[in-house]
Formats: C-alpha cells, sequence, structure tokens
C-alpha cells in the first residue's frame, strides 16, 4: 500500500497527517511542538504515525513539510548576519524603505526594524539606466576593499541588489562571481536570480531576507532530510507560500519562499476537498488560538499575492509600507485578523466592547480551561452558551464557572447585562472581525461571497463558521475532515510547484510577440530543467503562463492567465481583454479604449500530485447522543449534542444541533441542516 | 456625557464602527490601486473619508493627518451648495476658500443614499501633480491665489453616474497633462463609489435611521474619549514662538527671502484646549499662508498623538469638537482671499504641528515630540521627455527625521506629524521620467544629539537628463534648525544645490522655481529633528552603535556627546 505524508509545526502541536493512496484513508498522528529543535518533534511525530498506523518507511512515496523556521527566524531576529551590496549612493534604500510610519498617530512607535544593519551595507561604482543601457562599468578595481570590509565583518552571507538588474543583470552577475570567487564558504543571493522584478526597495528586501534566513534554512532542512531519509522515507519536500512544494534545493535557492509554509497548506487542503466535492469557489477560514485567516479559492485556483510583508506589526493593512519586510515572492492570499479562541474581551474607556487584540494565549489560556485563566476569552464565552464543553474527547475537562465569572466580572457587570447575553455580545464582536477578514478576500477582491462556500477548520472555525456565514450571506459551509490538522493535511496533496518571473516593459498593441515568445521560452527551459531534476515524470508536468498587465500610467498590476501554444498578435488580443475584465471585476470600470501595458511575465511550473479523494472514517458503533443548553439569538434552549465519527452518511440533521468530535466542534444553528456526506465531510445549508 | 453610545447596543457599534473604517481603507485602495499619476499611485498623496449628511468625517482611512482639519469643511461645502443631491451625482472642488487645503488638492464628493434617504458623503481628497499656473507642478511663488492654478468652486461633476463632459472640459484645458488627470479622476470616483456602496449596505442591513444614529454616536464616542484623556493633564497656558524660513518672494531691497514669525499660545482647562495664534506676523506676499483649516490641521494631528499617544481614539471629528482654534484673520494662520496659499498646506501645518508638542512639552513633557523634518521637502521638475517627447511633471517629497521623545530615539527617514506620504521607487520614477537618481541615502550627524538621538535626515540628488527642465522647490528648515527639548540639541537643518556641467555649484532657493540645466544635478538635504534630554546621558552602547553605523561621525560624537578616546 502507498501512503503520502504531511509533517506541520504549529505553535503547540505538529500534526502529521497520513492518506493513504487509492482508499484516500485519513490517519492523524499530534505531538508537542519542539521550539529547541523542530526537527525532533518532526521524527517523533513520523515515527509515532508510522508505528500507530502499522506502515512501513518503504510504502511512504511523498514526504511533505511545512515550516515555521524562516518566519520564526524573521521574527526573533535569529537569522544570520547578512551584508548587503548595493550600488554606489544607494546602500540605504533597505532602511529608507517605503518612507511611510506604520501608525499615524502613535507617539511611541518604533521605526521599522531594518534587516542588516548600516554597518554591514557596502556600495560599489556602477550604473545601469531605466532603459537596460550601462552607464557607469562596475568599477572591479573596488573589489578587494569591499572583499576585506566583508572578511572583516565576519559576515558569511550576501545580499546583492544593484539599480535596474532586472533589465540588465550583467554587472550584478559579474559582481556575484567576484564575490563568490574571493569568498568561498560565503553564500551570495543575487536580486536578479532571486526576483528579477522592478521596484529596488521590495526587490533588495527579498534578497535580504533570502540572505538572512537561508544559512539556518540550510542546515535545518540537510539535518532533517538526513534523519527521514535514515528513517528509510522519501526525499524530503519543502511548502512553499505559494502553495505548492518545492525540492529542498530550490528551497535554499530561494529561501523567501517559504514564508507562510503552514497557512498556504490549509489553503491548499481547502481547495482539495473543493475538488474532491466539486465545489470550485470557496472562502477558507482558519481559526486557531491567537489568529484568523481567510483566503479565496475561485474557480478552483488558490488566490496568491505578490505584496507581502514577513516580521513587523501587522501584516493585515498591506496597502501602505508596514513595519515588516517585504518580500515579492507569490504568497497565498491571506488576510490575518487578532481574532482565535484565546482573544480577550474587554471594554474601553468609551463604553465599547472590544475583542482582541489581545490573547491568553495557550498559558494561562481561557478562564475555563482552569490553568490559571481569570480574562475572559472567545472561548470562554463559546463554553457559557453552550457550544463548547469538554474538549478532546474529554481529556481537557472544562470549568463553566470559571468561565462565567469572567464574563460577569469584566464585560456583563460594566455592561449591565446578564452573563449569558455579555457572552453572545463576546461572540458578535469577534464574528465581526472575522468577518473583516473574509471581506477582505471576498469583497475587496471583487468576489460576491453568496458565490463561495465556507469552508471552516482549526480548533474554533467550526464554531464560529454558520454564524460567519450567515452575517455574509454565504449559502453553505463545508466542515473537513481533520479541521484540527487540515494543513498537515493539505501537504499530501500538493502539487510541486515553482514561480518564474521576468520583468518585460511593453504595450500589449505594439510589441512583437517574438519578443514574448521568447522570455517565455525562456522560462519554461528553466522550468522544464526543475520538474525533470525533481525527478517528475513528464505525463505529471504543467507549465501555465500569466501576465502582470495595467494600464499604461497605473502603478498596480492584475495578474492574467495567458493562453498555451504560439504567441501572436491574437493571444495578445486575448490577454488584454482579459485584463479589462479582470479591471472591472475588481474595480467596478475599465478604460478599454486605451492601450493595456504588459510589467512582468510569469510561469508557474507545476509537478501535479495523481488526485487524491480524502475520506474521513466514521464508526457507526461510536454513535452517541447527549443534550445541552445552548444559546441561540433569542435565548437558551436545550439542543441535542452528537458525535461527529457516529453520523451516518447521507443523514440530513435539522438544527440547533452541536455537533462533536475530538478536536473540534461544530455549531448548527436553527434554521439551518447539516448534511452527512458521502466522504464524512459535514455540508451546512440554510434549511 | 456619561453615555456616548446613546443606548446603542455596544457590540453592533463596535461592528458599525469597523464597517465605515473598512470602507474608508477600501477606498484608499481602490483610489491607489487604479489612479495614473505617480504622486497618488506610488507616492500616496490623498485621503479618503466618510462623512456624515452634515459634513463631518465619521471615518478617515489610513491616510494623511493634513486632512483632518479641513476635509470637513471641503464636505460641509458642497453639503450646503447642494441640497438638491441625488442619486448618481459627483461633486468637485478644490477652493481654499470654501474648505480645500490648496489647488492642487482636488476634492472629490459622492452622496450615499438608501431607498432616497442621504445618508452621508464619501469624500477623496487627491493631490494632482499639476494644476496649471506659470509653473509645471503649480508651485510657483505667485503673490495672489489667482496665480497658482485652475480654482474649481463647488460644482457637479456627474449627473446619473454621467460625467458631465462640459466640466471636464474645462478641468482638462487647464491643467498639463490631461489624459493622467483624466485617469486621476476616474479613480477618484471609482472609490467614491465604492463608499456609497458600503454605506448603502449598512443601511439595508441595519435601517437607514440606525446607521445615521450610530454614525452620530460614533462623533460622540471619540469625543468623550478624547475629553476623558484631556481631563487626564494638568491644567496651563503655554506659548511658543518660532522662526519661519520665508514665503518664496524676495522684496525689493532684499537679498534673501525674509523670515516671518508665527505664535502660539495654548489653554488647556478641564476637557478642552484652545490653540490661538495672535501676535503671529501677518500675512505674506508669497503662498505661505495657510487658511485656519490647515492651521488646525497641524494642531489636531499633534493633540491626538499628545492627548492619546497610544492612539486608541478613532479620528474624526468628534475628536475635535474639545479642541477650538483660533487666529485673526488676515494674520499667516488665517489666509484671507486673495492670499496665495500654496505651500502653506503642508509647510505651515507641519511647522504648526511641531510648535505644538513644544508647547503641550511645557505642560505634558513625558509625552511629546521633538522638532521634526517640519518640512515636506517638495521637488518638482518639469518639462519634454526626451525620449518620448512628451509633457510630464514631477513631484515628490522626501522625507528627513522623526523627533526624538522621552525614552525613546527618533527614527531615521520617515515622515512625521501631519504628513505620511511615500517616497517614489527610484527605478519608477527613472522609467516614468527623464532624471536619473545619483544618491538616496540617510545624512549623518542630521539627527539631534540627546540622551534620545534625533532621527536623521535625507539625502537625494538627481541628475536632469539630456534637456533643460524647469524645476521647483518648496522647503522649510533651511534657516533655523528642528528644535531639541529637555537639553536635547537641534537636528540638522534642510539644504539645497545644484551642481552644474561644468562643476561650479550653486544655491537653489528654498521655494520657488528655476531652471534646472541638462546634465546638472540637484542634491537636496530633508532636515534631520531634535534631540531629546542632555547628549552626555547617552547610553554609551547606544552611542557606539550609532559611530558603527555612521549615523554619527566620530567629530559630532566627541564634539556634542563628549566622547574622548578612552571611551
Amino acid at each position: 500500500m502507498a501512503w503520502r505524508i504531511g509533517v506541520d509545526i504549529g505553535g503547540t502541536f505538529t500534526d502529521v497527517a497520513l492518506v493513504e493512496e487509492g482508499s484516500g484513508r485519513i490517519a492523524i498522528a499530534k505531538v508537542l511542538t519542539t521550539p529547541e529543535d523542530f526537527g525532533a518533534g518532526v521524527l517523533a511525530g513520523l515515527r509515532q504515525g508510522l508505528d500507530e498506523h502499522g506502515i512501513a518507511a518503504a510504502e511512504v512515496t511523498l514526504l511533505s513539510h511545512a515550516t515555521t523556521v524562516v518566519t520564526n527566524a524573521l521574527l526573533e531576529g535569529k537569522g544570520a548576519p547578512a551584508g548587503f551590496i548595493a550600488t554606489r549612493g544607494f546602500r540605504d534604500v533597505l532602511e529608507l524603505r517605503r518612507s511611510a510610519r506604520a501608525d499615524l498617530y502613535d507617539l511611541f512607535q518604533d521605526g521599522p526594524a531594518v534587516l542588516i544593519p548600516r554597518r554591514h551595507r557596502f556600495e560599489i561604482t556602477g550604473r545601469i539606466d531605466a532603459q537596460g543601457q550601462e552607464v557607469t562599468p562596475l568599477a572591479e578595481e573596488e573589489m578587494p576593499a569591499l572583499v576585506a570590509a566583508i572578511r572583516a565583518a565576519g559576515l558569511r552571507t550576501l545580499a546583492v541588489s544593484l539599480l535596474f538588474s532586472f533589465l540588465n543583470d550583467a554587472q550584478e552577475r559579474r559582481l556575484g562571481a567576484l564575490l563568490r570567487e574571493a569568498l568561498p564558504g560565503v553564500q551570495v543571493f543575487l536580486s536578479c536570480e532571486v526576483l528579477p522584478e522592478i521596484r529596488e526597495y521590495e526587490r533588495a528586501s527579498t534578497t535580504a531576507v533570502c540572505a538572512t534566513v537561508g544559512p539556518l534554512l540550510e542546515g535545518y532542512l540537510a539535518r532533517l532530510q538526513a534523519a527521514t531519509g535514515a528513517l528509510g522515507l522519501p526525499r524530503l519536500h519543502v511548502m512553499g507560500s505559494s502553495g505548492g512544494v518545492l525540492d529542498v534545493a530550490e528551497c535554499l535557492r530561494m529561501p523567501a519562499a517559504a514564508v507562510e509554509s503552514g497557512p498556504a497548506a490549509g489553503v491548499v487542503a481547502a481547495a482539495l476537498v473543493g475538488r474532491q466535492l466539486g465545489i470550485g469557489n470557496i472562502l477558507s477560514f482558519d481559526m486557531g488560538g491567537t489568529t484568523a485567516k481567510a483566503s479565496v479559492i475561485a474557480d478552483g485556483e488558490v488566490a496568491v499575492t505578490a505584496d507581502y510583508e514577513v516580521g513587523g506589526g501587522t501584516n493585515s493593512r498591506r496597502w501602505i509600507a508596514g513595519t515588516g519586510h517585504p518580500i515579492r515572492v507569490p504568497v497565498v492570499d491571506l488576510a490575518e485578523v487578532s481574532a482565535g479562541g484565546g482573544s480577550i474581551a474587554w471594554i474601553d474607556p468609551g463604553g465599547a466592547l472590544k475583542v482582541g487584540p489581545h490573547s491568553a494565549g495557550a498559558l494561562p489560556g481561557p478562564a475555563a480551561y482552569g490553568r490559571g485563566g481569570t480574562q475572559p476569552t472567545v472561548t470562554d464565552a463559546n463554553v457559557v452558551l453552550g457550544y463548547l464543553d469538554a474538549l478532546l474527547d474529554g481529556r481537557l475537562l472544562i470549568d463553566r464557572a470559571a468561565a462565567a465569572s469572567a464574563i460577569r466580572e469584566h464585560v456583563a457587570a460594566p455592561l449591565g447585562l446578564p452573563v449569558q447575553e455579555a457572552a453572545a455580545r463576546i461572540v458578535e464582536v469577534v464574528n465581526a472581525n472575522m468577518c473583516d477578514a473574509l471581506r477582505i478576500v471576498s469583497v475587496q477582491r471583487g468576489h460576491d461571497p453568496r458565490e463561495f462556500a465556507l469552508m471552516a477548520f482549526g480548533g474554533a472555525g467550526p464554531v464560529h463558521a454558520a454564524a460567519l456565514a450567515e452575517e455574509l450571506a454565504v449559502p453553505e459551509v463545508i466542515v473537513p475532515p481533520a479541521p484540527g490538522a487540515f494543513s498537515a493535511l493539505g501537504l499530501v496533496a500538493t502539487d510541486l510547484r515553482r514561480d518564474f518571473a521576468r520583468t518585460l516593459y511593453a504595450s500589449l498593441e505594439g510589441v512583437d510577440p517574438a519578443r514574448i515568445a521568447a522570455v517565455l521560452a525562456g522560462m519554461e527551459a528553466e522550468g522544464t530543467a526543475m520538474l525533470a531534476a525533481a525527478g517528475v515524470p513528464p505525463e505529471r508536468r504543467a507549465l501555465l503562463r500569466g501576465a502582470d498587465c495595467r494600464y499604461r500610467r497605473q502603478a498596480y498590476e492584475l495578474t492574467v492567465a495567458m493562453e498555451d501554444g504560439p504567441v501572436t498578435a491574437a493571444t495578445l488580443a486575448t490577454l488584454a481583454e482579459g485584463f479589462h475584465a479582470r479591471h472591472e471585476l475588481t474595480y467596478g470600470h475599465a478604460n478599454r479604449r486605451e492601450a493595456v501595458q504588459l510589467v512582468n511575465l510569469r510561469l508557474t511550473a507545476l509537478g501535479r500530485q495523481a488526485p487524491l479523494a480524502l475520506v474521513q472514517p466514521m464508526r457507526p458503533e461510536a454513535a452517541r447522543q447527549g443534550r445541552r443548553e445552548v444559546w441561540f439569538p433569542g435565548g437558551a434552549r436545550p439542543c441535542p449534542v452528537l458525535w461527529r465519527e457516529g453520523l451516518a452518511p447521507g443523514a440530513a440533521i435539522p438544527g440547533p444541533v452541536v455537533i462533536e468530535a475530538l478536536e473540534s466542534t461544530t455549531v448548527v444553528p436553527p434554521g439551518w441542516t447539516a448534511r452527512v456526506a458521502a466522504q464524512g465531510f459535514l455540508r451546512l445549508a440554510r434549511s | 456625557m456619561a453615555n456616548p453610545l446613546h443606548g446603542i447596543d455596544p457590540a453592533r457599534f463596535e461592528v458599525v464602527k469597523n464597517a465605515l473604517i473598512s470602507a474608508a481603507e477600501e477606498m484608499k485602495i481602490v483610489l491607489a490601486k487604479t489612479a495614473y499619476s505617480p504622486l497618488l499611485k506610488v507616492a500616496g498623496d490623498y485621503s479618503c473619508g466618510i462623512f456624515s449628511a452634515r459634513g463631518e468625517m465619521v471615518a478617515q482611512g489610513p491616510d494623511l493627518p493634513i486632512h483632518l482639519g479641513s476635509m470637513p469643511d471641503a464636505v460641509r461645502t458642497i453639503a450646503e451648495t447642494f441640497p438638491d443631491a441625488a442619486e448618481g451625482d459627483v461633486f468637485i472642488h478644490n477652493d481654499p476658500y470654501r474648505g480645500g487645503s490648496h489647488l492642487p488638492d482636488v476634492n472629490v464628493v459622492m452622496p450615499a443614499f438608501h431607498q432616497g434617504r442621504l445618508l452621508g458623503f464619501g469624500c477623496v481628497r487627491a493631490h494632482w501633480p499639476d494644476v496649471g499656473s506659470a509653473t509645471p507642478g503649480s508651485y510657483g511663488a505667485v503673490t495672489e491665489i489667482y496665480g497658482e492654478g485652475l480654482r474649481l468652486p463647488p460644482v457637479r461633476l456627474y449627473r446619473g453616474g454621467q460625467p458631465i463632459p462640459d466640466v471636464e472640459a474645462i478641468i482638462l484645458a487647464n491643467v498639463r497633462t490631461p489624459a493622467e488627470r483624466l485617469g486621476d479622476l476616474r479613480a477618484q470616483v471609482a472609490a467614491n463609489r465604492r463608499a456609497a456602496e458600503r454605506m448603502a449596505g449598512l443601511a439595508a442591513k441595519y435601517g437607514a435611521a440606525e446607521l445615521l444614529r450610530i454614525m452620530d454616536a460614533v462623533l460622540d464616542y471619540s469625543e468623550a474619549m478624547m475629553r476623558g484623556a484631556l481631563r487626564g493633564l494638568p491644567d496651563g497656558d503655554a506659548v511658543f514662538e518660532d522662526i519661519f524660513d520665508g514665503d518664496g518672494i524676495i522684496e525689493d531691497g532684499d537679498t534673501a527671502d525674509r523670515t516671518f514669525r508665527v505664535r502660539i499660545a495654548l489653554s488647556k482647562c478641564g476637557d478642552t484646549i484652545t490653540a490661538d495664534f495672535a501676535g503671529s506676523d501677518p500675512a505674506v506676499a508669497g503662498p505661505m499662508n495657510a487658511p485656519l483649516s490647515v492651521t488646525a490641521s497641524g494642531v489636531y494631528c499633534a493633540l491626538k498623538m499628545v492627548v492619546d499617544p497610544r492612539s486608541h481614539i478613532p479620528p474624526n471629528s468628534g475628536c475635535w469638537r474639545a479642541v477650538r482654534v483660533t487666529a485673526p484673520p488676515g494674520c499667516v494662520a488665517n489666509a484671507q482671499e486673495p492670499s496665495p496659499v500654496v505651500y502653506a498646506n503642508h509647510e505651515m501645518s507641519h511647522r504648526i504641528a511641531d510648535m505644538t508638542f513644544a508647547a503641550m512639552a511645557q505642560l505634558a513633557p513625558d509625552r511629546v515630540m521633538c522638532g521634526s523634518q517640519g518640512t515636506s521637502a517638495v521637488t518638482t521638475f518639469g518639462g519634454v521627455d526626451y525620449r518620448t517627447g512628451e509633457r510630464f511633471v514631477s513631484y515628490e517629497s522626501t522625507k528627513g527625521g522623526y523627533g526624538a521623545r522621552p525614552m525613546k530615539d527618533g527614527i531615521n527617514a520617515v515622515s512625521s506629524t501631519v504628513s505620511n506620504m511615500l517616497n517614489t521607487p527610484i527605478e519608477v520614477l527613472e522609467m516614468s521620467f527623464p532624471l536619473r537618481v545619483e544618491e538616496y541615502s540617510v545624512v549623518p550627524d542630521s539627527g539631534g544629539a540627546g540622551t534620545f538621538r534625533g532621527g536623521c535626515g535625507v539625502r537625494r540628488a538627481w541628475r536632469i537628463l539630456d534637456r533643460d527642465l524647469r524645476a521647483s522647490t518648496c522647503f522649510e528648515r533651511t534657516v533655523t534648525p528642528p528644535f531639541g527639548l529637555a537639553g536635547g540639541l537641534p537636528g540638522g537643518r534642510a539644504r539645497l544645490s545644484m551642481t552644474l556641467p561644468d562643476g561650479t555649484r550653486r544655491a537653489v532657493p528654498g521655494k520657488g522655481a528655476y531652471t534646472a540645466p541638462a546634465g546638472a544635478v540637484v542634491t537636496i538635504e530633508a532636515p534631520g529633528s531634535g534631540g531629546y534630554g542632555p547628549p552626555a546621558a547617552r547610553d554609551p552602547a547606544a552611542l557606539r552603535a550609532d559611530l558603527a553605523d555612521g549615523y554619527v561621525s566620530p567629530e559630532a560624537a566627541a564634539r556634542d556627546y563628549g566622547m574622548t578616546d578612552r571611551d
């Protein structure tokens, strides 16, 4: 039998999902995360998963891994000391950023973090102009002093980003060759290899992120690959931020591509379940302990964005340069809000009820967990309302009185409300915050939520999903198998993926199609070579073209898919019309009389996985039924409580009902009906 | 005001308030992504807001504080001029004497309706890189507003959702790059449409009456929080005076721009505060005269940061009910028609915000900021692009230092107080315009020495390619430096110069237009900012780090910090 394995490292647990090819049978192993050496937890989880389910290493056909190493290194400032080399006059580009501050009125705000301090930033004479012509040759006579300064600073990794290297990379490549020759053992990342795109700050920042995390990632992946190899497992793949897995060698060439590894896997899992159910339009919703993340899948495609910041204060206001480090690699388009089970409710001095951004975290946790928490959290509100009772099938007991008393003291009494009313208000506010995240990825991107299904996962997602769907007028909620380990599940179904981009400035009306064809051919050759090197057989390979376009005088592009085959005038006309339509959909108007400007050509190289159908294991013998008081708008009422594993496929269960499972609870409000699909998925719709 | 929510459910209040703020944020995204001029699409010189039917600002996007004071006036003018506003109408105006700020800031306003009932307005104020006048960029030193460019009183721009061609034609005939302007105008309308849709959606959901009740409560809520925070500060009076560089006009018999003086008197009592500008110099000949609403923007912005330093109170018109700003009509801080105003919008408001901090330092010394850059450091170039034969106008604002604070250093190279514009990426600039940037760097020793060092200023240099261009600049702080507080030293002044192709260097005026010949290099330094506390008390490790990073030179370390070889 053949099995695929996905491993996802979370804040508390490392999840291992094992799926049998053919049958789609799912097995899950959960072990504690080991922050001092993440690899130890991964190995423990793998051993447990294989042993418990009697799987031999030789039966494993795929091993994919989502890693937080890159994100953590940046958040905690634990990257390697790196050097930065710029065109003369521009070493401060990394610090000058875009010159906006993150908060308009916060007097005591810190300046944005600087990834590479000024003392480690260097310059070299040489200049390419805006037409890609060399204006000043590279001053190779400056090399000895530059090399000596890098040596003296003891830097083992370098980011090189020269002006206009995306148009003409000769100087940057020559400089890279000279550095590699003079400084053996030092890693050198060139911006023209990492991100040959316009905008010097964003390109430099992406290159600097790669240089900073590269050495760490290399050590980590080398150790892990050696250890999994010793277990007899197949070669390791790493989840990339864009929703595809990377070969380890590819990942090390482009470390910034592994930033949102775990969350991306969750969205990919949602897309997989959607395919299986024949649903193309999905709002993916992942609610954990401290944050909730929303993403959109339209026509089966995971949405990705090229505007992303890692680290820093907030990622939710991406349209203004913030406090993190921009990386211009494709990242799954996630909107994240500080709203999770642990988010704390409070009354502000103006009398408004707030939830978050502070979280009780895993410790002390919600008051109901009895680990010393005294602040009222969203989980406490869910307990008081009767949505949650014992968790982890009774292994985590709930202190209802403690939950009620925290809400009474901090919310109900100050507002003069009964405790249950106050709890309902807390849930209402946190739901509104989460709706914001869902709106950012749907309405703000021009998608109508009424045409989507909401896929809810993460420990707390299925508790809130129906209420969110009600608020956004989403007609259906899907609760997938293993919602508490869903990201790990996504890893087993992820295609091998690498994204290429080349800047090509041209008007679609005037450009010679042969120029476009030549650039695409170059990327296609690279993509094919990458897929071949990763051992993907030709029948599983796919090369998808795209183009970033805009009206000539705009600054932001929209990415439009481009058809295969020879590039002709007709191809470009189709592309232009695709852009007009996309612009109209996104912004409400199109300027069809204007020429469309091409900015970047894109190519996604995919090594497709064989299709997989997931099946939630069901055990009719596990059926059980309870009853408790549960609050819904209008007041508390007695409500049946069922055990998910024991539900009969095909059953239609009218709300109100609470459906419990090992690691997550689904709330079905009055007016909604839960249907048990053939593979064990729950599908909730208005009755 | 015991309960600013007037009995509205606190949860619903929070939900609707946030929905209004999200709507303003959405407007901003639509504008940035669809606008044509670099100033809007990459530099972000605009503000978006949701306004009540009376013209009060209920929600502001994460935009420019500089527009806080005057945007409500601009919308109120529309509300009063067009009592017949109907669905599908769009209005436009840029008149500083009717609630505008300066002519380049063009307000586009759209009413929102639900079942025929007026809910309020969306407004997008966007800085157009050119609105005519004799100078590309409309930043010439003239002596009457009539010379500053196209002045639009409140007029209807769209009816029934369609543009009115006559009005559009007048506008496009008066600006240098009409195709770009039309794209920007469409973007402003698209952003407003989003606002009207969102407001109508909220009314459909909660009922128009409930939405309007909540919009009022949002204003009362900010007012109550602002007053509560004001009560926590000590009462008292404080006065601060500062010298301004000048107005860009060299009077007969003078050889340099004449400086002038502005005086602020703050009086804080209980939950209110008054800022009065009596004693400031009378109106100047050149465009440094601030309409009172521009003066107020500077005061509001600084007071918001002092009174609510962690930024908890939503900025809206309710915040300013506790603040009164007065100035004798005809003084430089309360411009009267036909005084020219174009520089004052950002230069006066920048400097007045800094002055408000300096005055507040006497009342609340633990929550102020030292003098920041105090200028938008505007540099414009205009002419014909030799590569295409097309006319162009480039407008850039270079950001300098953000002042030191008690217990914290300032910030290098970031916008301060009233401004929050972005720079234009060098590669975007050079592809758009016939310029080559030769340097963009942090200026060492421009951060004022102190226990907490001021933020450093920034140098930027442009080479003029192939053809002569017409350039203009608008700077403050070339004469007096940004002040330090509590014993901290001032930051570095602004500096401007031009190196001609033959290698000779000449000064560039701080304000006004000049010709930049092909091959010349124009170099500017945006000011640094002041330091806080005596330099001798600076943490030696922090000083050593500044030395290693070159923010402080060894000479300055010895001179300002008394660092000796033993350190």
